[in-house]
């Protein structure tokens, strides 16, 4: 069964995981539902589908936070830390990067729940680690 | 050409770092054209293939009985021979030439029909595979499209945040200060847990009468006159 963006706004406003994760969902003006998780309230992900796949979205920072000399240390780091870190990947998405995971459309809520979860940590983790590099 | 390639072509020769809107709209109703007049052929061919199998199906039908009819005046033929009556041999004979050069025309036909029908369906497989490809194609740029809205609204979140330094190192120590309070709590509970269960206990102990914890003005006046009636 397809999942419509509508109903999980609905579905994850009532969710919670075994680790106790809560999550805040609205659809925004454009299209594309924003989810705050309990676990990293300051950087929502965003989450938005084509007719094969859900797409979740956490922008991470624009290029020009980070210090112009260290932009090659930069992705050199984040294209090694990348194929490290669980259910998401590092992309750049017209200047800003962003941590990303692609989902099936019939992927079942639990699992959609459990990715949002731990996109959200991942997201610490990455910006731990290259945190020094940024403006 | 890809359309990954195209789409990201133009960023490489810009030379450009911030990479600015790539996806071509041209691409996509290109691809999207593409897609629909396959589809279309694709109905057409099988609307023919339907006629032409058909005929190509009847056609065999007709071939299998002249070859019956054939071997059928074969058989008379012989049997015509054997009771030597020659001139009705040679009518026989006469009638399987006639059925012979009409089976050899139309197995030529038949043979070029069941050609044209192999020829349409190789050409549905391959009008299918164009179409798998470009429906591919075409999702690689409606993803790209749906990034571009899930970043949209932050990039100019972040112009407007953005100038002020350390914005990410903030946030994360928002987060992370957070966290440990919200660990602090779960201790906290924790240790809750464990008093409750430690209260439970002496009370209990204390209910049997075990432990040193009914101290009283008698029991201390007892020890006092033990302890006077010790030194006298």
């Amino acid at each position: 069964m397809d999942t419509k963006l509508e109903d999980l706004v609905m579905k994850l406003n009532t969710a919670s995981t075994q680790e106790g994760t809560r999550f805040d969902a609205m659809l925004t003006d454009n299209g594309v539902m924003e989810v705050i998780c309990s676990n990293n309230d300051e950087f929502p992900i965003h989450v938005a589908m084509t007719d094969t796949q859900i797409l979740s979205v956490t922008p991470l920072f624009h290029i020009n936070e980070v210090q112009e000399d260290k932009r090659v240390e930069l992705n050199t780091l984040l294209l090694q830390m990348s194929p490290a870190i669980p259910l998401s990947s590092i992309g750049l998405q017209e200047g800003n990067y962003i941590l990303f995971g692609s989902m099936a459309l019939n992927t079942s809520f639990e699992n959609i729940v459990h990715e949002l979860e731990v996109q959200a940590e991942n997201t610490l983790d990455v910006l731990e680690a290259i945190e020094e590099l940024l403006q | 050409m890809s359309i990954l390639k195209d789409m990201f072509a133009a960023l490489k020769g810009a030379g450009n770092e911030m990479g600015e809107a790539i996806i071509d709209a041209n691409a996509v109703r290109i691809l999207e054209q593409e897609i629909r007049e396959a589809e279309e052929a694709i109905n057409k061919a099988r609307q023919s293939l339907t006629k032409l199998k058909g005929t190509e199906i009847s056609m065999k039908r007709e071939l299998n009985s002249l070859n019956t009819d054939i071997s059928d005046y074969e058989t008379k033929a012989l049997e015509a021979l054997n009771q030597g009556n020659e001139e009705l041999a040679l009518k026989v004979a006469e009638r399987i030439a006639e059925h012979e050069t009409d089976r050899e025309d139309k197995s030529g036909e038949y043979e070029k029909l069941s050609a044209e029908v192999s020829k349409i369906n190789t050409m549905i497989k391959n009008r299918n595979k164009v179409i798998q490809k470009n429906k591919r194609e075409l999702e690689k740029v409606k993803t790209i499209r749906e990034l571009q809205k899930t970043t949209s609204s932050i990039s100019t979140n972040f112009a407007a945040t953005g100038s002020s330094a350390n914005r990410v190192s903030k946030a994360l120590e928002r987060v992370k200060k957070k966290q440990a309070k919200w660990k602090d709590t779960m201790e906290a509970g924790d240790w809750m847990a464990e008093e409750g269960d430690v209260d439970d206990l002496n009370k209990e102990l204390k209910e049997a009468g075990i432990g040193a914890n009914s101290v009283t003005g008698n029991s201390i006046l007892d020890r006092l006159k033990a302890k006077q009636g010790a030194s006298a």
